[in-house]
Parts: C-alpha cells; structure tokens; sequence
C-alpha cells in the first residue's frame, strides 16, 4: 500500500465492521450503529480511508422522492486483506479486540 | 418509537434544522462529506439519535472549518481554496507571503504599539502635531483628575488642573476652591495666562487678593498694569521704537502709571514660574500616567508680564528722565534712570525664566547706558566708569544666556531634535505602511477578480503592498518605539528630579525637539517644501524619460542583427 495511518481502536472497529460485509456497500448510519462509533468520529475516518483510496465511495439515488441521495462505502479490493492484517496484528498485540470477543 | 413521532420532537426537530445549516455552510473541498452525513439523520431510530447524530455532525462541520480555514490562512492574500477564479493563468500576481505570515506581522506590531511606551508614543507624537493642544481625551483625564482632587480635598490637584485646562469656567471654580483649601495656592491668581489662546484678563478681584497677599511682588502690579488693556504696546513695537507723542499720550494714564510705578517700585520680581513647576512635578510624580501634553500646556500657558509693557514703561521712565536733564532737573533724571536699573537688575536676577532674565538685563542696560552718558556729561568720571562697566558684564552674561552658549544644552537639545526626526520619520512611515497593507490586503481579499482584470502595474503595486508593507509597518514601529524611549526617559527623568526651574529644558527640549517636522510640515516652509519635492520629483520623471528614450534610440545600432 505504501502509506500508512495510525489505527486507532475506532479505525480498527470500522475496518472490522467493513469487512464483516466485504465487497457489499453499508452505509454511514449502520456503520455507526455496528460499531458503536457517534457521527462526529466516523466520518472523519471514512474521510481518511477514502483520501488513501482504500475505502471506495458511491451515491444511492433516494427511493423516496424528497429524500437526499445516501452515500455508500465498502474496501476497495487491496485494502480488505491490508485491513485484516492490521486487525490481526491488533489483536496479537492485544491492543484491539472485536466487539463481540470484548464481553 | 416511530420515525414520525421521533421527527415531531422539539429536540429532534431543531438537531436536524442545525445539521441542515451546516451541511449548506459546509466547506467546499468536503461538502460531499458533509451532505453524506446529514443525509443519514432520516435513518435515526430516535430523538436522542437524532440529536446525537446531528452532534456529531456539528462537531466534525466545526473541525471542517477550522481546517478549511487554517488551509486558507496558508494561502497568500486574494488566493481561494478552490483556486478558481482567483488562479492567475500567467506568472504569479499574488503575493509571496501567506496571510498567515502577514496576520502575525500585523499583530506584532499592533502589540508593539499596545505596551504602554507604544501608547505614550502614539499620543505625544500625535499631539505634537497639534502643537501640543490638549485633546478631548485630555480634557477628560483633568476632569476625572479634578473630580478625585475635590473629593479628596487635594488642593494641590486641583491648581494643577486649574493651570492646565483649557475650560476658562472650570478654571475659573477650580482656581476658587483650590485657594479655599489651601491660602498657599494664592499665586495660581496670577499665573493663568488669560491671554492664551485668547485675551481674557484675569479677575480684577483676584489680581487684588494677589497685591495684598504678596504686596512685595512687582508681578502682580505688573498683571493688573496688563489688564487695564492687554493690548496697549503690541502696535506701539510694531511700528519699532515708540514715538515720543505716543510716550505723552501714556504719561496721562495716570491708572496704568499707578501699577507700573508700584511694580518698578517693588523689592522683589516673581512670576511664580519656580512654584507652577514645583506644584507640576509634585502632582505629576504622584500621577504618573498623566500625559505630558497636559502637563506642557499647563506650564505654556503660565501668565508672565507683558513684556513690551515693561520695556515700554522702561522706555517711558528714561524718556521722562531724559526730559527732566533737558530740564536742568539733574537729580531727578539720575533718580529716574536708577529706578530703572535697579528694577531691571532685580528682574534679571529674581526670575528664572530666561526671558525674562533677558528682558531684564535689556531694561536695565538702557538705564545703564543713559546713566553712563549722564554721568560722562556732568564730569563725574567714577559713575561714569561704573554704569559702563555694568554695560559690558550685562553683555558678558547676555552671551551666556544665548540661546545655544551652553554647550552641553546645545548638544542636548541637538539630540532630542535628531531623535524627534527618527521618532517622526518613522512614525510616519509606520502610518504609510500601515495604510499600504491594508489597502493592499483588501484590494486583494475583497476584488480579486477586478485586481486580476486590472493593468498589471494595480496588480503588482497590490502584490508589494501586501507583501512588504506589513513588514515595513513592523519594523517602522519598532525603531519608532526604541527612538521614542529616550523622551520617555527624559519624561521619567523630569518627574523625578529636583525642584529647579532651571532644568526645564530637560522637559522642553524632548517636547520641542518632537515638533522639529511638525513645526516644519505645518509652518510657512510647507509651501516651499512642497514645491522642492515637486520639482525634484517632476526633473527625476523628465530624466528618467529622456534616459529610456535615449537608450531606446541606442539599442538597435548596438545590436543590428
């Protein structure tokens, strides 16, 4: 990949989220309620992902008329298996562990 | 809870109204990232939701613009974000300095010139431009000045502000009260220049509290003399020396030879300048944020005698003995000029004004003369040699009360004047730098398109202002502000020394070496300056163009090809 970015935990937990639905797109909201992450750090993450070109954007034309378009996110093909050797690594340091494994 | 029972709730209702505005307002180079957002908010399952996502939102818009603009801030001035329409096609038109570098410039200056020797300096070079005349700001401070003094029963403060305000009535209350509290003060009587800026005589009922407070002083005879019409000599001097019709015509006031009799007669010459410094001092040491314009109004407008009047009753007096020895009255004109040198003598040695040491030795040295004269004519030789020798050690002192015979004075005021031409120079370059930036730096923010479209000399004259008029202004300001600390030091000083009329140039010359350009500027050398640099500047043009013509017929001999 050549660039690299500090993963923090959220990172680490949106990149999990992300690949839980690999090559599927999510939306921000879900992300946020799959992650537990607010509005205020998620976004500027996915901004991150995005300026390095690991996370691929879309618009989704609203289905009720009146509503704006949505936007969509999912991992471009390259970042997936960066993303899960990152996520492992987290884990083999112990500094991260998926939602489900914390309880 | 519904999405529709969410939506109706207050709370909800204002997070998304909020979202909405910022998503509108949000930066251009991530508004699509702002638009993603507060697309979402409809998919919230409740007002707490709702208002959480919409808190986010606002939070990272905050951060969005922030960056923006800390991002537009690094640009230099009339450059965008986008970089558009401001985007020069050619070489660069926009200034090398980022608006960062030039906010930080301006703001240092603007703190040097926020210390407390930065404001000092701003308001006494900005009132030596006015000749030192008080400001409203002035008027104000000796108002609140005299309103503790009355409180505090300071009779002190409150002669000072009496002596120094330019509100004759005020003065007028001021002056009552500060005798009232204290008798002492008696002689601020005497020592307002009603004259100053306009003839204003003083009360008749002071001057005559004055007399009888201080009946061996000859000044107050002299003021009440001064009174009866201050401007009795003014066109008798104009015309040169006075006729002897108009000596007659002063012979038959017979109130005005009253006061100048007693005055010419009194043991002692004193016009209070010694006490008006001591009481300046004393007052200003205890308020030392007072501004020196207040205390240089105060002491300029202290009352002296006419002098013209008393060189005139001088001259009336020798005229009167002259007529007596042509009388054959030998005895009274000896009398006659003796009075006259003897109330010179005392003037010169009772008062420490200068001019008024001058004035006089001058009365005194025509009576001396004429007595020489007298006593050569009546063979008695002795007197004679006596009054000529009192001639020449009259002159000997007149030399070293030259104006410049001192030559540490000299020197003194020398410096205080070059240093006045730094402070003034560059104050003045700070104020056309100052106006350059900003003219600049606005012409380039607010008209960019119009500066881009404009004849490229706009342009780049825009580009130099806003490029180097904010470091001219910073540095203008701090050699104003170094080259000002010498006066403030000399201010510092005067306040702290003793009390002795005699180093009053330690005040007067900072103050009067700082209107070195002012009085230059403003006086009757402004037209012929101005007409200098005109020339200068329009002979410079015709050169310049004379040169490029000729060069331009040169060229191509020199190169054919």
């Amino acid at each position: 990949m050549g660039l690299r970015i500090r993963l923090s935990k959220q990172t680490l937990a949106v990149l999990d989220a992300l690949l839980g639905r690999a090559g599927q797109w999510q939306h921000g909201y879900s992300l946020s309620q799959s992650t537990g992450i607010p509005s205020g750090t998620l976004y500027p993450i996915l901004m991150r992902l995005e300026k390095f070109h690991w996370l691929q954007t879309r618009w989704e034309e609203a289905k009720t008329p009146g509503k704006p378009p949505r936007h969509l996110y999912r991992l471009s093909g390259n970042a997936r298996q960066w993303a899960r050797e990152e996520i492992r690594a987290a884990q083999e340091r112990h500094f991260w562990k998926p939602a489900g494994n914390e309880v | 809870m519904s999405v529709s029972s969410q939506a109706n709730s207050t709370a909800a209702r204002l997070a998304r109204w909020l979202l909405g505005c910022a998503a509108r307002h949000w930066p251009e180079e991530n508004r699509a990232w702002g638009l993603a957002l507060a697309a979402e908010i409809d998919e919230t399952a409740s007002a707490f939701e709702t208002v959480r996502w919409s808190l986010g939102g606002i939070m990272l818009f905050t951060r969005s613009v922030l960056s923006s603009a800390w991002k537009w801030m690094k640009l230099p001035a009339g450059s965008s974000l986008s970089g558009g329409v401001n985007r020069p096609k050619g070489p660069s038109l926009l200034p090398k300095r980022s608006r960062v570098f030039t906010v930080a410039v301006l703001g240092a200056a603007a703190l040097l010139l926020a210390l407390p020797e930065g404001r000092e300096a701003i308001r006494t070079v900005r009132a030596s431009w006015h000749e030192y005349q008080q400001s409203d700001s002035d008027a104000r401070t000796l108002e609140k000045l005299a309103a503790r003094a009355e409180k505090e029963k300071d009779p002190s403060t409150l002669a000072l502000v009496a002596l120094s305000t330019g509100d004759p009535k005020r003065a007028e209350e001021l002056t009552e009260r500060a005798v009232a509290l204290d008798p002492q003060l008696v002689w601020i009587y005497g020592s307002k220049n009603h004259s100053w800026p306009n003839f204003d005589s003083p009360k008749a009922e002071w001057l005559a509290r004055l007399q009888a407070a201080d009946p061996d002083d000859a000044v107050p005879y002299l003021l009440a003399a001064d009174a009866l019409d201050p401007l009795r000599t003014r066109p008798l001097y104009q015309r040169g020396i006075p006729k002897d019709a108009e000596f007659e015509v002063a012979e038959g006031d017979s109130k005005w030879l009253v006061l100048m009799e007693h005055a010419f007669g009194a043991p002692r010459y004193d016009s209070y300048f010694q006490r008006h410094y001591q009481l300046t001092r004393t007052v200003w040491n205890r308020e030392k944020n007072l501004s020196p314009m207040i205390v240089f109004s105060g002491l300029r407008s202290h009352a002296i005698p006419s002098l013209q009047n008393l060189m005139f009753f001088a001259h009336v007096k020798i005229h009167e003995a002259q007529k007596a020895r042509a009388a054959g009255d030998l005895s009274r004109a000896e009398r006659l000029l003796g009075e006259v040198d003897a109330f010179g003598a005392r003037m010169a040695n009772g008062s420490e004004v200068k001019i008024e040491k001058v004035i006089g030795m001058v009365i005194s040295q025509s009576a001396d003369k004429k007595l020489a004269d007298f006593y050569l004519s009546t063979g008695n030789a002795e007197d004679a040699r006596r009054a000529a020798s009192r001639v020449e050690q009259i002159d000997a002192s007149f030399r070293a009360l030259r104006p410049g015979y001192d030559s540490a004075d000299h020197a003194r005021a020398q410096t205080f004047r070059r240093e006045g031409m730094l402070v003034q120079g560059f104050g003045t370059l700070a104020v056309l730098a100052g106006l350059a930036a900003l003219a600049g730096v606005l012409m380039l923010e607010l008209w960019p398109r119009k500066i881009r479209d404009t004849k490229p000399i706009w342009r780049r004259g825009a580009c130099l202002a806003a490029n180097y008029a904010p470091t001219v202004l910073l540095v203008a300001c701090g050699v104003f502000l170094v080259s000002f600390l010498p006066f403030q030091r000399a201010f510092e000083a005067y306040r702290a020394s003793t009390y002795s009329l005699l180093n009053e140039e330690e005040l007067m010359d900072p103050m009067w070496g700082l209107m070195e350009i002012p009085r230059y500027v403003t006086g009757v050398n402004f037209a012929v300056s101005v007409w200098t640099i005109f020339t200068i500047a329009l002979s410079t043009l015709l050169l310049f163009v004379l040169a490029r013509g000729f060069y331009r017929m040169r060229r191509p001999v020199a190169n054919p090809a």
